[in-house]
């Protein structure tokens, strides 16, 4: 076991420097930020100046060896937009992150673990169908439009909620629910597929054999089961709905990370998208890291299968 | 606060973030002067009420600190508000005296002294010296501050009040660099509070001299300014002030819509029409330092169509600027002929091209084009190149000068822009603030980044004078190659609009009409001054 988690956080590491390394070149393949940085008709002076300044100027093994040193202290450099260390605008923008994750995770469970079931249960019935639609519905729908609509909807036409901005539980309704749509629909199609699986198993054939009570098989037995893969996906899919949110937090204008991303590629900060990419790829990792861990835990089989 | 409330937006193109944001600043600058400026009585009741403005871009702690302006208008949007400068742009006075009473230029345009105004104090109470002045320039680093102090021998502290920049040789420039926005350099943050808190602390914790005082800042979310009751040009009418960042145009609508804002900028297009619509709400243009125009890149080539000046009057008299003004932009933009913007500083008003597309196309025929001719891409960056490429395109298409509409990435596009490497025509635009010399400086001058191959013009840098030649800014203006020498000599550029996001409109909304002329004398924009 214990090499088995070793060689697990071994390459979760080489995966977060391969991860450095290609996002600090993909970001410099974007372009010269100072372009961006002053005004078109800069004098060369003035963008010369600037280049010098966020260390441009130096070739490109000289840059990444100071962006791996500061790293290796923890220090993901300023931002070329903010001139404020990259860190704290991360750390800044991370609660609110996560509360929206949490919010939109929490409103995609409470839809789509329900619906699946009904939908398993009741499969080729209205149910069912009605259950089909409303996942065809939230993988397909752009989350910016469907933002756009509930503002107009809930803030314009009706005035139950305000349009942006955060602060209060009312400002995080609409954004979880933009956000959550989609995975909601995600989790009721494997809660869905889940549960038909189970439900056709040999046991739950044999619960109802002893003339147990369906709302028992379903409840106890089959759901319980049904329920793993559904929480493993939602525990990943906490993650992304971190990294993922850009669209919707800028049209409910949240301040979140995926805005400072967005905002890092629009003004080519550097530092911020690189800090950002490897924060969540770390993020991401570490979530995979302890699933794999847990799941060896769990089973015997699988860290003797690797 | 009821009677506070206002709303106004913002009609843009679709422009860049860079580009809207010279709006945002520009308009707070208009404003001020319709309804305020020097002398006006203080409010009488104090400050009161909290105003938010929404605004389309995120606002960065740079902009707190007037040694890192960029050289672009966007940071002086807080700058007017939480600052202020010895000069600077105020409505109807391109070089307002504000902490400096009065300034003198010795004969040999070698001297410039300032007189500063008594009794000014910072938002933390140190009163304002010739030595936070002569340290606030030491200090800036920002746009062309190699330029300004390579310029500068030394800065020189004669009193508390008095202070004197001695220059190398006589430059006639000095003002225009540093008492315009063209640089950050006359905005003056307090000495003794910098050197005590440090540059990151000051960036946390900006205390200036301004009419709104710091009081907290949510990178993304907002900043939050209280008046400062001792501002000396007046006591600001408005207790708070909120710049509340909201990215998406359709929600910063909603929330002027819903009352969660009282200004916004930047709604462009259908959503402006929309908001023209809004009972209560009214949109107004305001009018900053952006123009847009079209580059001939191969003129200077005697192999290209557009080496003949009739071909380049063609293409002139083919637009419909009126047209594309009421497609594109309501119509609340104001037409230019040139690509210097006419609120500037020694601006000089080009005669207008009439769209005439028939005189268009006699152009062509007498110059050997009667079936017109493939003019290659007209390119621009995908933001307001497009917007305003489209139709300069189609207008072209009628008289016989086809053109494939080409945008590119913005960053893609300033980098071969500048490299030299565009062909055909290039859509071209710029929002840099200053006057007519700083404009020509970065556009018309040869050898200049953007500038192409023509009529050669002065750089500004090598326009010395000896020492003891006159320096009278009038006889400077005078002796500056005036733009309409660009246009009519060597037609370089095509003037084409001031855009929208040039000259562009912006829209103010009230939901309270009976009460509008209390809140305009109110209103939070007098204040950012």
């Amino acid at each position: 076991m214990k090499r088995y988690i070793l060689k697990r956080v071994g390459f979760a590491g080489i995966s977060l420097v391969l991860l450095s390394v290609t996002i600090f070149l993909l970001v410099r393949l974007t372009g010269d930020p100072t372009v961006l940085l002053v005004e078109p008709g800069a004098s060369q002076a003035d963008m010369e100046a600037i280049r010098q300044q966020f260390g441009l100027d130096r070739p490109i093994w000289v840059q990444y060896g100071h962006f791996v040193s500061s790293l290796v202290r923890g220090d993901l450099g300023h931002s070329f937009y903010y001139r404020t260390p990259v860190l704290e605008l991360y750390l800044s923008r991370l609660p609110s992150s996560l509360m929206l994750a949490a919010a939109a995770m929490a409103f995609s469970l409470v839809i789509g673990i329900p619906t699946g079931i009904i939908a398993a249960v009741r499969v080729n019935q209205w149910w069912d169908s009605a259950g089909k639609v409303f996942a065809l519905l939230g993988l397909s729908l752009p989350s910016f439009w469907v933002g756009l609509l509930l503002i107009l909807f809930f803030s314009v036409y009706l005035g139950w909620l305000p349009s942006s901005g955060s602060g209060t539980a009312a400002h995080l309704v609409m954004p979880a629910f933009a956000l959550g749509w989609y995975f909601a629909a995600a989790h009721m199609r494997l809660t869905r597929s889940s549960m038909l699986d189970v439900l056709g198993s040999e046991y739950v054939k044999l619960a109802r054999l002893k003339g147990l009570p369906e709302a028992l098989v379903i409840g106890k037995h089959a759901f319980k089961n049904a329920l793993i893969p559904v929480l493993t996906l939602a525990g990943i899919n906490l993650v992304i709905m971190v990294n993922v949110a850009v669209v919707v937090e800028t049209v409910f204008a949240w301040p979140g990370i995926g805005r400072l991303l967005y905002e890092g590629i629009a003004f080519r900060d550097f530092p911020v998208v690189q800090a950002t990419v490897i924060l969540n790829g770390a993020m991401v990792v570490v979530v995979s890291l302890l699933v794999d861990i847990l799941y060896a835990v769990i089973d015997p089989r699988i860290r003797l299968a690797r | 606060m009821g009677l506070l409330r206002r709303r106004c937006l913002t009609m843009l193109p679709a422009a860049s973030n860079a580009v809207r944001s010279t709006v945002a600043v520009t308009l707070a600058v208009l404003l001020a002067g319709l309804v305020g400026g020097p002398g006006r009585p203080a409010a009488a009741a104090g400050p009161e009420g909290q105003v938010t403005w929404a605004v389309h871009i995120t606002l960065a702690p740079t902009w707190f600190d007037p040694a890192e302006t960029a050289g672009i208008i966007t940071p002086f949007m807080v700058l007017y508000a939480m600052h202020d400068a010895l000069v600077k742009p105020m409505p109807g006075k391109p070089m307002a005296p504000s902490l400096a009473e009065s300034w003198t230029q010795s004969k040999d345009g070698l001297t410039y002294d300032f007189v500063l105004r008594k009794n000014v104090r910072f938002h933390n109470g140190d009163p304002m010296t010739a030595e936070d002045v002569k340290y606030s320039f030491e200090r800036y680093r920002g746009a062309s501050a190699a330029l300004l102090k390579g310029k500068v021998a030394r800065v020189e502290v004669l009193d508390p009040h008095r202070v004197r920049f001695t220059l190398k040789q006589a430059w006639p420039d000095f003002l225009a660099f540093y008492a315009t926005p063209a640089t950050g350099a006359a905005w003056i943050v307090p000495k003794k509070y910098v050197e005590q808190v440090g540059e990151e602390g000051f960036k946390k914790a900006p205390v200036g001299a301004g009419p709104y005082k710091f009081v907290s800042f949510k990178p993304g979310v907002e900043l939050t300014l209280e008046a400062h009751e001792q501002y000396w040009r007046k006591v600001p009418a408005v207790k708070t002030l909120v710049l509340r960042t909201i990215p998406d145009e359709s929600t910063r609508l909603a929330a002027l819509k819903l009352g969660e804002v009282d200004v916004a900028y930047s709604v462009t297009g259908p959503l402006a029409e929309e908001l023209k619509r809004s009972a209560g709400l009214t949109l107004a243009p305001t009018y900053f330092t952006f123009t847009t125009w079209l580059v001939f890149s191969e003129q200077s080539d005697p192999k290209s169509p557009w080496h003949d000046r009739r071909v380049r009057l063609a293409a002139n008299l083919a637009i419909d600027r009126a047209g594309i003004n009421n497609a594109v932009y309501l119509g609340l933009s104001k037409l230019s002929h040139s690509f210097i913007p006419q609120g500037m500083e020694y601006f000089w008003a080009p005669p207008p091209y009439v769209f005439d597309p028939r005189r268009a196309k006699q152009l062509l025929a007498e110059a050997g084009y009667p079936n017109g001719f493939d003019a290659g891409d007209l390119t621009g960056d995908t933001i307001y190149g497009v917007a305003i490429g489209e139709p300069v395109a189609n207008y072209l298409q009628q008289v016989g000068i086809r053109l494939r509409l080409r945008p590119m990435e913005r960053v893609a596009f300033f980098k071969e822009y500048g490299e030299k490497k565009l062909r055909g025509v290039i859509f071209s635009g710029s929002g840099a603030p200053g006057n007519a010399p700083t404009r020509l400086e970065q556009y018309a001058v040869t050898g200049r980044r953007l500038s192409r191959r023509g009529r050669a013009l002065h750089r500004a840098g090598q326009r010395d004078e000896p020492a003891g030649a006159p320096a009278d800014p009038l006889q400077d203006a005078a002796a500056h190659p005036r733009e309409g020498d660009v246009r009519a000599g060597d037609r370089a550029r095509l003037p084409q609009r001031g855009g929208p996001a040039s000259r562009g409109p912006r829209a103010g909304s009230h939901r309270q009409p009976r009460v509008l002329g209390a809140v305009r004398r109110r209103a939070p924009e007098e204040e950012v001054t």
